[in-house]
């Protein structure tokens, strides 16, 4: 029994690529097509979550893809980590994937749907596999598959301003892929191994003699990596690529897709470099810097904004700088706190960019203005987006403010207590710029002059996942405690 | 200055990366930005390739059940940027189809003048 739950991250991988990827193309009736893609993403959730149970039940295990020991074939190492952000890419996949039956073929031509779900199994797949990995040009691969799939499900709506948005972010990212690549090559030139524990026991052996040959491969996986999760000077083409897509595919491409690359930096800096060559580089105040300019430049960016999508965009960048800012700190507590944030942070994206994407398709508005008394037209749908606003704003028991109350116990820490500062005010500007839809939604005589109470809202069945979605955040806030233990239990062990 | 000279592949491999990564960063026209990405995806392959590389010696194959060579190159290399080619590839093939489908809306593939139309 415990051989074949081992086999299940492997088996989730390879049925989204034989049934989702590879075998939609052949059927034709559109009702078969979405009813297999829901089942493989639940069967994938349940995978998943079965694989959690095992993993807190009796702690990681590593698994050898053909039965190849280490050194020779690839292996999977799940522990804690792994299968808690494995499984909520997986559930956020299946319940943007339900939201997209009801609400999709308004955005997309009918002809492109199928195509929405093969990239999507594609992408679901390469991202479990880059979370999953302990091989690191494995690694690269997946990443070049999830962004090849990325800018699919940008372009599916195939208007100017997604092929445009799209050829930006390919642009950027295969720069990126590139700088991942060099990394690869000099630290092959320096282990001879792929295998990232191997590659570890090389490096400590060479680490004296050959730091300027490392230090210069940490900053290639660094920046690399950063172009592609939207570290903060790296991140113009973000906004440009989630406003333009289809609303499901933004709430993929913020949830998953920007959080993939940080795990995948995260195992390489603590699996591959050790915690003891990177403490001694700058990297992490490298991080520091880059992640506390995108906590409160983000926000600024997002305070101007007119277009809802373009804001919740830029309030992704700021909320990635949370997450760096995690990592940055270099203590326990800080890579965490990151590692919660991930999770927090793709349930509560995916909820608002959902609930945003029925106000535009109830509406047919873009601009935050015109939204004003919407929560008259529709009560349900904004009730969703204040509560996932409210959790990225910091409001107790909610997801967010544990991850900022943490955060900022971290810096305390750390002994860098300036970085507080820089927590309060990204808070408050987070504030600044979610309040106003919330305040002109519900309240005021003259927005809501003329509004017919419910007359937009959209039936509470397709509604279902968002709320799903929501209550699932909830819990996630309020089961705090255990997720937090949970994740440190993984980290001790990295 | 010597130890340039010996190594020249990989001051070659470097140097050609540098100046894909500028053409691709710094360069408006997309299909030129195409081109650099590529002589930057295959300066990453030549490195690779010439870290495995050993003047003189030959590829591990076994003939009869034993290795027929002393000392021979490293074959992971080769087999992991055959992986790599097939990923350049690819991108670039879906960049190009990009490429088309932007000078069909746009009528100019000149980043600049497409980033520009937006602000109209």
């Amino acid at each position: 029994m415990s051989q074949l739950i081992q086999l299940f991250p492997l088996l989730s991988i390879l049925i989204l690529l034989i049934f989702g990827a590879f075998l939609t193309p052949l059927l034709k009736r559109k009702k078969i097509i979405l009813k297999l893609h829901i089942a493989i993403n639940s069967l994938v959730t349940a995978l998943s979550f079965i694989t959690l149970f095992y993993v807190a039940k009796f702690g990681p295990f590593v698994f050898q893809i053909g039965h190849y020991p280490a050194p020779f074939g690839i292996v999977f190492k799940i522990g804690p980590i792994e299968s808690s952000i494995g499984l909520m890419f997986s559930f956020v996949m299946t319940m943007v994937m339900w939201y997209s039956i009801f609400s999709l073929e308004k955005e997309i031509k009918e002809k492109r749907v199928s195509f929405f779900y093969i990239l999507n199994s594609l992408l679901l797949a390469s991202l479990l596999g880059i979370v999953y990995t302990s091989d690191i040009f494995n690694g690269y691969v997946f990443l070049e598959v999830s962004t090849l799939a990325a800018c699919g499900i940008i372009i599916v709506k195939d208007k100017k301003e997604n092929i445009k948005a799209a050829i930006k972010y390919l642009l950027l990212s295969s720069l990126g892929s590139g700088l991942v690549l060099m990394g690869i090559a000099f630290i092959y030139s320096i282990s001879g191994h792929l295998n990232m524990t191997y590659i570890h026991g090389e490096i400590i052996a060479a680490a004296s003699d050959k730091t300027n040959l490392l230090l210069i491969s940490l900053i290639l996986f660094t920046i690399g990596l950063g172009i592609k999760s939207a570290m903060f000077p790296m991140h113009v083409w973000l906004p440009d690529a989630h406003t333009n897509a289809p609303s499901p595919s933004s709430a993929i491409l913020s949830s998953l897709v920007i959080k993939a690359p940080v795990v995948f930096l995260i195992k390489i800096y603590y699996l591959v470099y050790g915690i003891e060559f990177i403490s001694n580089s700058n990297v992490f105040e490298l991080l520091l810097i880059f992640g506390g300019f995108g906590m409160i430049m983000g926000s600024l960016f997002a305070r101007r904004q007119k277009i809802l999508k373009r804001l919740i965009a830029y309030s992704s960048v700021a909320q990635m700088g949370y997450i760096f800012l995690g990592i940055g700190l270099g203590n326990e507590l800080g890579l965490t706190i990151a590692i919660y944030h991930m999770i927090a942070h793709g349930l509560t994206k995916s909820s608002l960019f959902l609930s945003a994407g029925s106000f535009i398709e109830q509406t047919g508005f873009k601009n935050i203005e015109d939204f004003k008394g919407i929560g008259k037209e529709m009560p349900v749908t904004l009730g969703i987006f204040t509560l996932s606003a409210l959790s990225l704003i910091g409001i107790p028991v909610l997801p967010g403010f544990i991850s900022k109350w943490n955060l900022a116990l971290a810096s305390i820490e750390s002994g860098k207590i300036y970085l507080l500062a820089i927590i309060l005010i990204s808070s408050l500007l987070n504030a600044v710029y979610y309040f106003p839809i919330i305040i002109n939604g519900y309240f005021g005589e003259d927005n809501l002059d003329g509004k017919v109470f419910r007359s937009k809202s959209k039936p509470i069945k397709e509604l279902i996942p968002v709320i799903i979605l929501s209550l699932v955040m909830v819990a996630v806030g309020f089961l705090s405690g255990s997720v937090i233990n949970f994740i440190k239990s993984g980290i001790s062990i990295m | 200055m010597n130890m340039l000279a010996n190594n020249y592949l990989e001051v070659g491999a470097i140097i050609l990366f540098g100046i894909g990564f500028m053409i691709l960063l710094l360069h408006n026209n997309l299909i030129k930005k195409i081109i650099g990405m590529n002589i930057m995806d295959t300066s990453v392959f030549l490195l690779f390739i010439t870290i495995g590389y050993i003047k003189g010696k030959e590829a591990p194959i076994i003939v009869g059940g034993k290795l027929n060579t002393i000392g021979y190159v490293n074959p992971i290399p080769a087999g992991l940027m055959l992986t790599g080619i097939v990923v350049a590839v690819s991108v670039t093939g879906f960049m190009l189809a990009l490429t088309i489908k932007l000078y069909e809306k746009y009528g100019t593939i000149e980043l600049d003048e497409i980033l520009k139309m937006r602000s109209e």
